[in-house]
């Protein structure tokens, strides 16, 4: 057996033993640094053996050519299955033709050990020459670390070479090393939270450690021209980050050991043995896997918190994006924040004691779509203790809260106050889903992401190109209250929090509480419990036949109105988004539509179904519940409304309007009117009579308000209750206090026949000018005799004009229509008006039809030309 | 070996399912998909607008059985799948050359 031989079989025994050992000793003590450290001196060893047997048997030589440790295995972090980076180092080209045959066969004998190489090869001139499309070499070389040869060659490389280079070109390196991360950051949806993460590679991991590592010391580098003497970082961030990668290392090396080679994906097995051993956690008690997973995801966001703080305080490495909106964010915006290269800075950092100077903080963040600066980290980090003495609670935190939700980077800012532990301080109902791994192969991510990433999925809707999410957009944009669908998806599944098997429960459960601690309004509490309640329905009707009208029947009916229908259409297109990138398939995102459309026009044809005083739902047992003296009153009242009237108003509404109905001896025509979130909101009640909904769409018309919503129904009684939503085109309401009154009694006086509507139309006429029109809607009008077994349907779409509602009511009226129930609603420039008519009492015929589609045909024309 | 291939409603998928289960066939892939045959496609009219959607979404169920056991899985996915009218689907056969388990390499109706 030749030397060479005998030397290869002793080396191979070695790595053998030596492995086994450092296994064995790792799994004693669970220290992946020892373990990485050991391993690291073993391959130092049969490296230099080899170089020793191979290259050169002096121990100084040869000169002119050197060995060198670079990457992972230059900073002494070699972990079980690894590759070694290697670097031949020669000091001139000629160098490398003496020992190439030297070369191959030093790396044959480690291939033949069984140990992965990824050697380069360079002379000391192409180590000093920078290659954009491979700043991964010339970041390696800032680990680097001598294991043999010319070790004059290694201190011209480490202490002249690099130096020199990273100062020359730091921005490149900050830039290169920035998109790199970026990019890998955007392959796993910027965020920690992954159900089975990978160590290495998802945010949060080794990979970030270095990078924040690097960022640090090439910062350094190029302003001092030199290696830093101490730590980069600021010790309580250095304490944050060193427990981190303590963490980090054990796990990996339970993970290489664990699956024979370099793989380093958590999976949930994974995750069950590690929190067995309590891998990184050897004086936590006994831990679960989802706790052994929040651990991790601590380190995790350390770790990610500080790369990219690292990122956006370093301007070299700012996106091309950013530094073009650079001077745009640096305006000071506000009186309490200054913004600074994107980040926000506190003119005062004692303005924190004030709670509600730390919500605007965070609004200020949404809205504008920046980020905090280390030092606002650290003062609110400071901050909370107080804080937590005495939160914020109650309707002033919901005005935050809801403002907040509804800017166009409350995602971000959620996420901000999530890492800062603020969130679950101001929401501790978010505490059981905090970093919570359920298992289900679908989920890709963590419960609380899941729920912030659903936010963000619908504030992303308005810039994305794709046809489905456009025509979600323009759902969204209608809906009255979306801060509650907002808080609805934030809330939806705190139950997988609890234990217990149905989530929904739960999460009602914890919502309720919630709503309490915020003093939501009984109305606005009730949509978003239903929105809870009912966020698996409309994915479990996929799993039906959704175009079938008794499927489409029951759905709509178990939502009941179109405003919990479009809420609950975009939570399960938000819920289905945020589960992974693939769930909404085009399958799917087609299969919800039709089944909205479906139900959309299912409400529309059906809001007729009256209801009965003396019947048992749960609506009327809470209407008599607040009024129970009312007793027969309250039957009289109710009968013979649609069902759709005990849907769209609230319990306390309908008492109004009854209180106001029972005033009819003093007053006919009793009307309210109030100021609403978006709209003006007028009440109508009076007793029935022809033309009424015509006469009160004229007197809003000759006001000049537009009319974006309306219901008008009707009881058995005969008495109506007309609901008007209107914006205020000419602010008169808006800057006349004294001006409500008076509008209120024109509309009184109308009605009551002393007042000319006429004249107030032509004078309205004359003093107006026409809005271009932007978008041109066609005409339609359709009549439905199938839908309602008591009423013709009549549905006109038409371009929005001013009027336009008073002149198709006027005209209806003046064809013999009664119009039994109105719902009006606007979508942008379209106007989107249903009538159910009946003419003495029956439905309409054909030619009755024919009549009323002809005049309004021609209505709507005139009134086109007109404007 | 036969490979079966079933498009159906999507309503009748959990019925499907457990028929199979039933018979003793475990494994299946299940695809979303969207077709027509002779059923005619639905169009909605919403605010104006048609929705017209002529490739109805259904759903695929493949499995693949051995020869003996074809015929069973044939009849319980008609009986779950079917309501009698247009639109209930097709099922395809096609024969199979090899099966492979790729957790140990196992090969023919042992992989099943």
């Amino acid at each position: 057996m030749t030397a060479a031989s005998s030397l290869i079989i002793e080396l191979r025994s070695s790595i053998a033993e030596e492995s086994a050992r450092i296994e064995r000793e790792y799994a004693a003590t669970g220290d992946g640094k020892a373990a990485v450290a050991e391993r690291t001196r073993l391959i130092d060893e049969i490296l230099r053996r080899l170089w020793l047997d191979l290259v050169s048997a002096d121990e100084a030589g040869p000169h002119g050519f050197a060995l060198v440790a670079t990457g992972g295995f230059g900073r002494g972090w070699l972990f079980p299955y690894s590759d070694i980076d290697l670097l031949f180092l020669y000091a001139d080209r000629g160098g490398e033709t003496g020992y190439k045959d030297a070369i191959r066969q030093f790396s044959q004998e480690l291939w033949d050990l069984k140990l992965k190489l990824s050697p380069a090869s360079r002379t000391l001139a192409e180590c000093d020459r920078f290659d954009a499309n491979n700043t991964e070499f010339t970041i390696s070389l800032l680990d680097c670390r001598f294991l043999a040869g010319d070790r004059e060659l290694f201190v011209r490389l480490h202490d002249k070479l690099i130096p020199k280079l990273v100062m020359r070109e730091s921005k490149a390196l900050l830039q290169g090393l920035a998109e790199v991360t970026r990019e890998r950051h955007g392959k796993f949806g910027q965020t920690v939270f992954h159900l089975e993460p990978n160590l290495k590679e998802t945010p949060g991991g080794l990979r970030d450690y270095n990078v924040a590592c690097w960022l640090a010391l090439i910062s350094s580098m190029g302003k001092l021209g030199d290696w830093p003497d101490a730590s980069l970082l600021r010790p309580p961030v250095r304490k944050q980050m060193d427990a981190a990668l303590e963490f980090l290392m054990a796990a990996r090396c339970f993970l290489h050991f664990r699956h024979g080679r370099d793989d380093n994906s958590l999976s949930w097995e994974a995750q069950d043995e590690a929190a067995a051993r309590k891998i990184g956690a050897a004086d936590a008690a006994d831990v679960s896997a989802a706790d052994w997973m929040r651990i991790y995801f601590r380190h995790a966001r350390a770790v990610q918190r500080t790369v990219m703080q690292l990122l956006e305080e370093t301007p070299e490495a700012w996106s091309t994006l950013r530094r073009q909106f650079q001077g745009w964010k640096s305006r000071p915006s506000s009186s309490d924040f200054s913004v600074v290269d994107g980040l926000i800075f506190l003119k005062q950092s004692s303005s924190l004691q004030d709670s509600e100077m730390l919500l605007r903080l965070f609004h200020f963040m949404a809205h504008h779509g920046l980020k905090l600066s280390a030092t606002t980290e650290h003062h609110i980090e400071q901050a909370l203790p107080a804080l937590a003495v005495t939160p914020p609670r109650g309707a002033e935190l919901w005005l935050y809260l809801q403002e907040t939700l509804l800017q166009p980077h409350a995602a971000d800012a959620l996420r901000a106050m999530h890492s800062l532990r603020l969130l679950t301080l101001l929401l501790p109902e978010l505490k059981p889903i905090d970093s919570l791994v359920v298992r289900d192969f679908y989920h890709r991510f963590t419960v609380d992401e899941h729920s912030i990433l659903a936010i963000e999925s619908l504030h992303r809707l308005n810039q994305s190109q794709s046809e489905w999410d456009q025509r979600y957009a323009e759902l969204l944009g209608e809906l009255e209250d979306p801060e509650l669908l907002y808080l609805a998806l934030l809330l939806h599944d705190t139950g997988k929090g609890v234990p217990g098997s149905n989530h929904v429960e739960g999460s009602l459960e914890i919502a309720g509480r919630c709503l309490d601690r915020l003093d939501v309004e009984p109305g606005e509490r009730a949509a978003v419990l239903f929105l809870i309640a009912n966020h698996l329905e409309l994915s479990a009707q996929l799993r039906r036949d959704i175009f079938n009208p008794e499927t489409v029947a029951a759905f709509a009916e178990k939502i009941g109105t179109p405003e919990r229908l479009k809420m609950l259409c975009l939570l399960t297109y938000a819920d289905i988004k945020a589960v992974n990138p693939e769930a909404l398939t085009p399958w799917k995102a087609e299969n919800v539509w039709q089944l909205y459309i479906g139900a959309a026009n299912y409400l529309n044809r059906s809001a007729d179904q009256r209801v009965h005083g003396d019947a048992s739902d749960e609506k009327l047992a809470r209407l008599r519940s607040l009024a129970p003296v009312t007793g027969a009153k309250f039957k009289d009242f109710v009968e013979g409304f649609p069902q759709r009237y005990l849907l769209v108003h609230s319990a306390e509404e309908v008492m109004q309007h009854m209180t106001m109905a029972e005033e009819f001896g003093h007053d006919p025509v009793r009307v309210d009117l109030k100021r609403g979130r978006h709209w003006y909101e007028l009440a109508l009640v009076t007793k029935d009579r022809p033309s009424l909904f015509a006469t009160l769409t004229g007197v809003l018309a000759a006001w000049g308000m537009n009319i974006v919503k309306a219901n008008a129904f009707s009881n058995q009684g005969g008495i109506v209750v007309d609901t008007i939503y209107f914006t205020d085109r000419f602010r008169t309401l808006e800057l006349n206090m004294s001006e409500w009154q008076r509008f209120k009694q024109s509309i009184t006086g109308v009605l009551a026949g002393s007042a000319d509507l006429e004249r107030m139309l032509r004078d309205r006429q004359r003093s107006e000018k026409h809005a271009r029109v932007k978008v041109v809607v066609e005409t339609r009008i359709d009549f439905d005799d199938e839908s309602s077994s008591t009423s013709t349907l009549l549905q006109v779409i038409a371009q929005d004009r001013p009027r336009l509602l008073h002149r198709i009511s006027s005209c209806l009226s003046q064809h013999g229509c009664n119009i039994e129930i109105a719902l009006i609603d606007t979508e942008g420039q379209m106007a989107i008006d249903t009538f159910y008519l009946t003419s003495g009492g029956k439905k309409l015929g054909a030619e009755h039809q024919k009549k009323v589609g002809k005049a309004l045909g021609e209505e709507l024309k005139s009134l086109e030309i007109s404007q | 070996m036969t490979k079966v291939e079933a498009v159906i409603q999507n309503s009748r998928l959990e019925a499907v399912k457990s028929a199979l289960q039933e018979i003793g066939v475990e494994g299946m892939t299940v695809i979303e998909v969207r077709g027509h045959g002779r059923q005619k496609g639905h169009t909605e009219v919403y605010r104006g607008r048609e929705y017209s959607v002529d490739l109805i979404p259904k759903t695929k169920l493949e499995v693949v059985l051995a020869d003996a056991m074809v015929e069973k899985a044939v009849q319980a996915i008609i009986e779950a799948a079917r309501t009698g009218k247009i639109g209930d689907g097709k099922i395809f056969l096609t024969r199979v050359d090899e099966v492979i388990r790729i957790r140990n390499e196992e090969r023919g109706e042992g992989a099943l």
